[in-house]
This record gives structure tokens, C-alpha cells and sequence, in this order.
């Protein structure tokens, strides 16, 4: 039995559990990729040496502190199942947590007395006509392939979406020598102009934004602000983009990749799971926790950091992840309240410092109702599914009022993806039925977190092992 | 049941409101494992499941268009061992005594009848009627035709309460009270609640029962498969996905609902669905969910009047209601619009009585 | 005298999606539907195939399938490999390993 178990080893999961383990706590943390460091700090495969930047010297940093702290690290741990906790039979007494991971395509089983989860985001792709194409990936997508696997996701290459990826992946696409078409900026310059004072902030971000613009401007790089995708086409793959401007002009860039982002949406499914308050915050990227300023949700000894609880960035995360592990260890009687209180202000008062510059760049990358408002009728939304906006619409003229609803009516978000791709636009065309994201709420959190193999949950049995109870009456 | 209630009484001329605390068919109908079997539906209901079978069959024409996706397809309830094939013996003679048409064929003939079976099956009950729906789609299925009857629907506005008036029944809803001449108790597992408000004690067992549903993949089989026990059922939808259910208990209760999937219980589930069709094993689980099923002291339905109540009645609370359900509603309307039900109702007296001795 | 071969890497270089500049192990040989493949070992299947020009990896209800995420969140570049379906983005690539449509 564990004390604590850190779920994801983002800045925030690595921060957790290096605090943690650090303090006295018993501490596994699991993490789905082979090494700690989530998206932004993702480690490059055994092998590849990749040069140094500010993001590698960052994540290295947390990996160091990590490996040094004590802490059980189990990566390339796939976690598909959450229980105890609150989820426990009538009547009895609070559990605790159980935590079925897959590693290695073989099952794993821990309990800890408390739960840190650092699920982080994922992306929010507003979908528009030729979306599914091959060649159009993710603007997050493409950070991994450009900074992780040194691979370009095309030659001639068309960014566009909302936030600061866009300039990141636009500025490392054209320094590792793809030629990148365009920019297509969803903000326009004076939501830019109006970030600005947060940013102030962050010196070394500004000077990087800085930095990518110059790049970008040096290779007369055409830069769209307040421009959107219409449209990808192509045959078997992406050919071309074509791109609605800020004054309504359509122009077309041929091109063989897009990488396209509109903004990150925190992952709940966890918290949903544990049936944990939740309010719909669209600043902070959608429907999050209820968390209080030492990220404790509404369920006992369950606690969210990171951008998993509201985008606010990287540089806030490590914060936040100290922040809850130092509540845990208080919650769970190992940390003295008056060390709490003497070790909380630091990471309390970094937090917060960091936090402003991330809730401004949330506030870019946070939904835009006019991209769900353009999704054309026979535009397929939910991919694993192949459920168009007409269907979506027809079902809630057939009177759907809520995701759950919604799903039944259509299976929209009832493939294996669970509704990570679809859910904010389908949320959204609901919202517009009936008056707000909150009337529309979200999708009831199940299990698997993630599709299992059934071989691997099966394992080696006879037929006589499986427990059959008493048939039913005749 | 209560949708198929409301509608057919609005067809046989009454001016019907349907209350739900949420939207219809969102609990057990609509989240149930949608298998039309008559296998592992109890004796004494075969003739009802018979009837039901055709209705969810010819949905779209008794139901303006409404569809669950019915397919009627054969069906194998399936034995690996001697004492299963003795179970199976005895429980196929008593179902095919009530009208069901199961006849036992070895494991050889099996594999014929399902190619994606497996080779370890000693007997087998074929029913050539069996079959399934795509159960989420049940409430979509009645909603236009429960408007187009007139129905008046009020879903999210929950009842807290029922006063006997002069000439009828007060509502206490959340959206204020509303008055009626007659009130039908539809509430599922909720119907122990729902009769104390009239001051009947009915108790009713709630049964937490697990789904899971798989990825697409190719078809790995063609029929709806059970095992003699009854702890399975299995059906691979056009779509490829496949569903296994059978009844293995989840975390959860009447107050919470459906809270957590007991993981043991699904590797439980999960194992017997491979042991019958062993091309399960390369498929992947994506979602496993539970659904509330209510019982009554002796398994079989409370479809009748409340007794003691004028006016009032009651429907519900049947193992493996879905199969049925429709056709029980009909029934049920047929009662209380003064005709003869053309098959007995089950009067919840005989679980009172048992209640006071 | 340097222009010849320079010309050939300054092809062979645009020609290929692989960044310059990064040390990586070397290549092993892997294939895609019976297409023999090259990528450094322990390269993520999914880049190793896009590098390769495999794209489409599949038809899906309604489109086709190719990866999207590279995070193990989408499910589009789900494949067989050795028979078993895995996520090309989370599967490292190893020396002869045989990949296929899902």
C-alpha cells in the first residue's frame, strides 16, 4: 500500500511525486510513456540525442529531482481502471484507492490512501471539411514528432489553430528546414495586444514569441491573424488549405501537412470517474474540478495539478504538483499542519506568479463557438464513429438535451477515443440547444480510461477458475 | 415500460402525461444489454416474450418510425460441462413446455449454427428467435411516437410525492403539483420508493449488472449466445462492436446508482465471452458501464392494480424486462382502459402477502 | 568538386522527413503490409511510418484513418503488429517487426 500514487509524469506529476517522496511519503508514480516528462517535456527515445533547448533543460531538471527523490517510478504503466475511494459499496467504509494499470501488456494492481492525478490536456480540434484527411495532425501532435522523434510532419506545411504552439511549431518546423506555408492565427492582433501585459510577466516567453515571429517574418512567412481553416482537400491525402481571412477572403495554400490545434481541454475523465464536482470554466480550457487553492477536489484524499485541473501552463504545474502533494501528506496525517503551512507559501506564491501568464494564454486557446458554428452539415464530427453535424442536429431535434443523451441517440463519443476528439464540438452544438455548457454537462466518466486489450485483461485461465454464481430461477 | 404504457394509452383514447425525473428510457431500457431471448427469459414469461419479440421487431410500424434496430437472429445458450448440460436439459424442456421453440443440438451442430463458436461446447439450447436491439436508441425509438399519441412529456421533473384526492391523484413534482384521474408506477428499481407513497410496502431488489462493450472489429460471430447459467449474453452488433453482458454485478445502489465497475467482475465476464467465441481475445474493451435491474421477491413482474388504491397501477420489476417490456405495456394499458388484457397480468398482491405473514 | 556529393546529401536530405542534426540509433528493417521499411530502432511506429510515407493506415466509419495525436489519445493510427492491435504512437519500432492495417 502505498501513501500517495501520482497518475501522469508531466512537470506537475514529477513535481508531485518528487515533493512527496521527499517528505517522508511512501510514493509510486505511473505514467503511461516509456520515460517521466508528459507532452510539454517529453524525453526523445533511448538513443536519440536531440539538441539542447529550454524545454529539454526543463524537463531534464524535473527528471533529475525525480529520480533522486525516492519515488517509485513506473513508466510505460497504461492506467485503465480507477476504484475505491468513495466508489465503494453502501454502507461500508472509505477504501482505498485501487489503481489497474497494463504494463508491458500485463496487468498490474496498486492501492494508495491517496490519489494525485496530473492527467494533463488534450487537444480541442474544432472539426472542418477534410479534417480526417492524411497529412492533417495535431498542432500538439506536432511538437512530439518535431521535438521528440526529430521527424518533420510534412515539407510544405500549413500551421494554424489558436495559442502559442502556433508560433512554437511554426518557428521549429521552419528551423529544422520544412517550408511552412503559413500561419493562420485564429486571435486576431488585439487579443495579442491584450495578452500582452500578462505576458510582461515572463521575460524569457516574451523573448521567445519574439524570437518565432522574427523567424517567421525572416522566411516572409505569411502570418494570418485572425484567420481560420475553411477547408482541407486533397485526394488520398492533403493537397491544399484553403483559408477564410480576417476580412472574409478566401485564399489557398497547396501543401502535404496542417497542423492544426484550436486549444487545450483538460482531462477529466479520471475525476468524472471518482464523481468529483466539476464547473465549466471555458477560460481555463472547459469543464474542470472544483479545486481548492491546495488542489483537493470535493472527494477525500483525491487531488488534481497541472493543466488537468484548468489550463495554466507548464510553467505553473510543478507549483501545483508540490501544492497537492504537500496537502496529501497534511491529509494523511504525515505532514504536521504547521509544516504545511511553513512549506506551502513558496510553491503557493510561484504558482501564482506563473499562473497569470498561463490563464492569458488559456484565454487564446480557449473554445471559439464561431469554428463549431461554421462545421458544415455533412462534416463528419465524431471520427471513430463516422457521426456527422446533420445527425448530431437531428438528434437534438429528436429532443437530446445532454452529452449522455446525445451519445445514446447518435454513438457520437462512443468509440474508442471515448469523446476526447469529438466531445467539445458535440458539447457545443448541444450548448447551443440548450443554453450553455453546464445544461449540456459531459459524458459520465467509465471505464477503461483507456481501451484495453481483452488478452491482456484475460490472462491464463481455466474454465472452472471463472467465478460463476448461482443462475437465476428457471 | 412506462413509454410503452403512456403511448397505448394515449392511442386507446386517454389524455396521458409521462413524468421522468430525466429524460425516458434513460436508465435501465436504454442502457441494458438489448437481447430478445428467450433463454434466459423465465418460463412463465415465454408466451409475453414471444409477443414482445414481434413488437420490437415491427417497431417502426406500431412506433411511427421509431427503431432500436431489432435483428432477429438464432440463438445458443451454451454447455461446457455435464452439470451445464443437465441445467440446460431441464431449463430448455420447461421454456419449450411454455411455447419457446429451443431444441438441444451437440457442440458439433452448434459450430455450424455459430462458426465463431467454441470447440469446447458439449450441448447447446437453439432458439431460432432469438435476436437484439441497439437498447440506447429506446428512447429516441418512443419519443415521436409518444408526441405524435398526444402524449404529454415531462422529462427532468421528478415526483417527490403522490396525495389520493377526491377524484384522483396530486403530484408533488419539482415543477409544482399536477393533478391526474389515474397514475401508472413505472419507476424500475425506484418502484419500492414509488409504491410507499401510496402506502403499499413493495420490496424490490436492485441488481447492479455490468456491461461492456468492445471495439469494431471484423465479424467474429452471428448469433446472440448465452451460457446455461445465464451469466452471459454476447451479440456483435452490424456496426462490429460487441456487447457482453449476463448479469455480473457492479458497485452501486438505488440512492447512486450505477457507481463503479468491479474490475475482478469484468475480468469474470470478460473470460467466460472469450471461452465461447475465442477470436474475442484480439478485440479491445473500450467501455464498461452498469445498468439497474430490479427484482421482485420471486422474480417475476408486478403488472397490475395497486391494491387498495383505486385508480392506481403498477409496472415493473421483472428479470430480463427489456425483451418484454413493450409488450407488458401494452397489456398493462389494456387494463386500464377497462378492457380484457389478452394475457394475465401479474398482480403484485401474491408479493404483499408475503410481505405480512 | 564538393558539388556532386553535396548535391546528392542536400537531395537525400530534403527528400527525407528525418530532421538533420539528431543522433539516432541506427536502422532496422520493419515492414508495412508486407512493404519492406526502414527506421532507427526505437523510433515511434507512427513517425517511422509517416517518415516513410505510409499515411493512410486504415479506413474508419466514414474516413480514413492516419495518425492524428501522436499522444495515445485519438486511436486513428491503431495497426496490427504481430498480430495484436497497438497504437502506432506509443509503439517503439523494433528490427522485424511486421505492421499492418488494423
Amino acid at each position: 500500500m502505498f501513501d500517495v500514487a501520482v497518475l501522469g509524469a508531466g512537470p506537475a506529476g514529477m513535481a508531485a511525486a518528487t515533493e512527496a517522496a521527499r517528505r517522508g511519503g511512501r510514493v509510486v508514480l505511473l505514467e503511461e510513456s516509456p520515460q517521466p516528462g508528459g507532452q510539454v517535456y517529453r524525453a526523445a527515445p533511448p538513443g536519440f540525442v536531440v539538441p539542447e533547448d529550454a524545454d529539454k533543460r526543463a524537463g531534464d531538471a524535473l527528471r533529475a529531482a525525480l529520480a533522486g527523490s525516492g519515488a517509485e517510478i513506473r513508466t510505460g504503466h497504461r492506467v485503465w481502471g480507477l476504484g475505491g475511494g468513495p466508489l465503494v459499496p453502501q454502507g461500508s467504509p472509505p477504501a482505498p484507492f485501487r489503481v489497474d494499470a497494463l504494463a508491458e501488456g500485463a496487468p498490474v494492481t496498486l492501492e494508495a490512501r491517496a490519489l494525485v492525478l496530473c492527467p494533463g490536456t488534450h487537444e480541442r480540434i474544432i472539426p472542418f471539411p477534410g479534417w480526417t484527411l492524411p497529412g492533417v495532425i495535431g498542432l500538439a501532435a506536432a511538437t512530439i514528432l518535431l521535438k521528440a522523434q526529430g521527424v518533420l510532419p510534412g515539407r510544405r506545411v500549413l500551421v494554424a489553430g489558436a495559442g502559442p504552439l502556433l508560433y512554437a511549431v511554426a518557428a521549429k518546423l521552419h528551423k529544422a528546414g520544412a517550408e511552412v506555408v503559413a500561419m493562420a492565427d485564429l486571435a486576431t492582433r488585439a487579443e495579442w495586444a491584450r495578452a500582452l501585459p500578462a505576458l510582461a510577466a515572463r521575460p524569457d516567453l516574451l523573448a521567445r514569441g519574439a524570437a518565432w515571429r522574427a523567424a517567421l517574418a525572416s522566411r516572409s512567412v505569411p502570418v494570418l491573424a485572425g484567420a481560420r481553416v475553411a477547408a482541407a482537400e486533397g485526394g488520398g491525402a492533403l493537397e491544399r488549405v484553403r483559408i477564410v481571412t480576417a476580412t472574409g477572403q478566401t485564399e489557398s495554400f497547396d501543401c502535404d501537412a496542417l497542423c492544426i490545434g484550436h486549444g487545450l481541454v483538460p482531462a477529466t475523465e479520471a475525476t468524472r470517474l471518482f464523481r468529483a464536482a466539476h464547473r465549466y470554466d471555458r477560460a481555463a480550457g472547459g469543464w474542470v474540478p472544483v479545486l481548492d487553492a491546495d488542489r483537493r477536489t470535493s472527494v477525500k484524499l483525491l487531488y488534481v495539478a497541472g493543466d488537468g485541473g484548468g489550463v495554466r501552463g507548464a510553467a505553473a504545474a510543478p507549483a501545483a504538483g508540490r501544492l497537492a502533494a504537500l496537502a496529501a501528506l497534511t491529509d494523511l496525517g504525515i505532514l504536521s499542519g504547521r509544516a504545511h503551512a511553513r512549506a506551502r507559501w513558496r510553491p503557493w506564491a510561484e504558482h501564482w506568479r506563473a499562473a497569470r501568464t498561463g490563464a492569458a494564454m488559456a484565454r487564446m486557446m480557449a473554445l471559439r463557438p464561431a469554428l463549431v458554428s461554421a462545421i458544415p452539415p455533412e462534416t463528419v464530427v465524431c471520427r471513430c464513429e463516422g457521426v456527422t453535424r446533420a445527425e448530431i442536429e437531428a438528434a437534438l431535434d429528436d429532443g437530446a438535451a445532454e452529452m449522455n443523451q446525445l451519445k445514446q441517440f447518435t454513438r457520437c463519443g462512443m468509440g474508442p477515443c471515448q469523446g476526447r476528439l469529438c466531445g467539445e464540438a458535440a458539447a457545443e452544438l448541444v450548448a447551443i440547444r440548450v443554453g450553455g455548457r453546464e445544461h449540456a454537462g459531459f459524458a459520465t466518466g467509465r471505464m477503461p480510461l483507456r481501451p484495453v486489450p481483452m488478452e491482456a485483461l484475460l490472462g491464463e485461465f481455466d474454465y472452472a477458475d471463472i467465478p460463476v454464481p448461482k443462475p437465476a430461477p428457471i | 415500460m412506462g413509454c410503452s404504457t403512456a403511448l397505448h394509452l394515449a392511442r386507446g383514447g386517454m389524455q396521458v402525461a409521462l413524468l421522468d425525473r430525466g429524460a425516458i428510457c434513460r436508465e435501465a431500457s436504454g442502457v441494458n444489454a438489448g437481447t430478445l431471448t428467450m433463454q434466459m427469459t423465465r418460463a412463465a414469461l415465454i408466451p409475453y416474450a414471444l409477443r414482445a419479440h414481434e413488437m420490437w421487431l415491427r417497431m417502426p410500424e406500431w412506433c411511427d418510425g421509431g427503431d432500436v434496430l431489432a435483428v432477429s437472429c438464432p440463438g445458443l445458450s451454451v454447455a461446457f460441462t455435464e452439470h451445464e448440460a443437465a441445467m440446460l436439459e431441464e431449463r430448455a424442456h420447461f421454456r419449450r413446455q411454455a411455447g419457446a421453440p429451443i431444441e438441444l443440438v451437440s457442440g458439433g451442430r452448434a459450430m455450424e449454427i455459430e462458426p465463431g463458436l467454441s470447440d469446447r461446447v458439449l450441448l447447446a439450447g437453439h432458439c431460432p428467435i432469438d435476436g437484439f436491439t441497439s437498447a440506447y436508441l429506446t428512447g429516441r425509438a418512443f419519443r415521436p411516437a409518444l408526441l405524435n399519441a398526444g402524449v404529454a412529456l415531462f422529462e427532468g421533473r421528478g415526483v417527490r410525492g403522490v396525495e389520493q384526492a377526491a377524484d384522483g391523484f396530486t403530484l408533488d413534482t419539482v415543477a409544482g403539483p399536477l393533478r391526474a384521474r389515474r397514475i401508472v408506477l413505472a419507476g424500475g428499481v425506484w418502484l419500492e420508493e414509488m409504491a410507499g407513497w401510496l402506502g403499499v410496502h413493495l420490496p424490490i431488489k436492485v441488481l447492479i449488472n455490468q456491461l461492456v462493450v468492445t471495439e469494431r472489429i471484423r465479424p467474429v460471430m452471428r448469433t446472440v449466445l448465452g451460457v446455461a447459467s445465464g451469466l452471459l449474453s454476447l451479440k456483435q452488433y452490424a456496426n462490429g462492436t460487441v456487447l457482453i453482458g449476463g448479469g455480473w454485478q457492479g458497485i452501486g445502489d438505488r440512492a447512486r446508482g450505477g457507481l463503479a465497475v468491479r474490475a475482478e467482475n469484468l475480468q469474470g465476464n470478460i473470460r467466460l465471452a472469450a471461452h465461447t467465441v475465442p477470436a474475442l481475445r484480439d478485440a479491445r474493451v473500450v467501455r464498461a458501464w452498469l445498468g439497474l435491474e430490479a427484482e421482485t421477491a420471486d422474480a417475476l413482474p408486478a403488472i397490475g392494480p395497486i391494491p387498495g388504491v383505486p385508480d392506481a397501477w403498477i409496472i415493473g420489476s421483472v428479470h430480463s424486462g427489456y425483451t418484454s417490456g413493450p409488450y407488458f405495456g401494452k397489456l398493462l394499458a389494456q387494463a386500464v382502459l377497462g378492457e380484457a388484457p389478452e394475457l394475465p397480468l401479474f398482480p403484485i398482491d401474491r408479493l404483499l402477502a408475503k410481505e405480512l405473514a | 568538386m564538393d558539388a556532386a556529393p553535396g548535391g546528392t546529401i542536400l537531395r537525400r536530405v530534403s527528400e527525407s522527413l528525418r530532421i538533420p542534426g539528431i543522433a539516432r540509433p541506427p536502422e532496422v528493417e520493419f515492414s508495412f503490409d508486407g512493404r519492406p521499411l526502414r527506421a532507427p530502432v526505437g523510433e515511434s511506429l507512427a513517425a517511422a511510418l509517416m517518415a516513410a510515407g505510409v499515411r493512410r493506415l486504415g479506413e474508419g466509419p466514414g474516413s480514413p484513418r492516419a495518425a492524428f495525436c501522436m499522444m495515445g489519445t485519438c486511436q486513428q493510427c491503431l495497426v496490427r503488429v504481430e498480430g495484436r492491435l497497438v497504437q502506432a504512437c506509443l509503439t517503439p519500432v523494433r528490427a522485424g517487426l511486421r505492421v499492418g492495417p488494423a
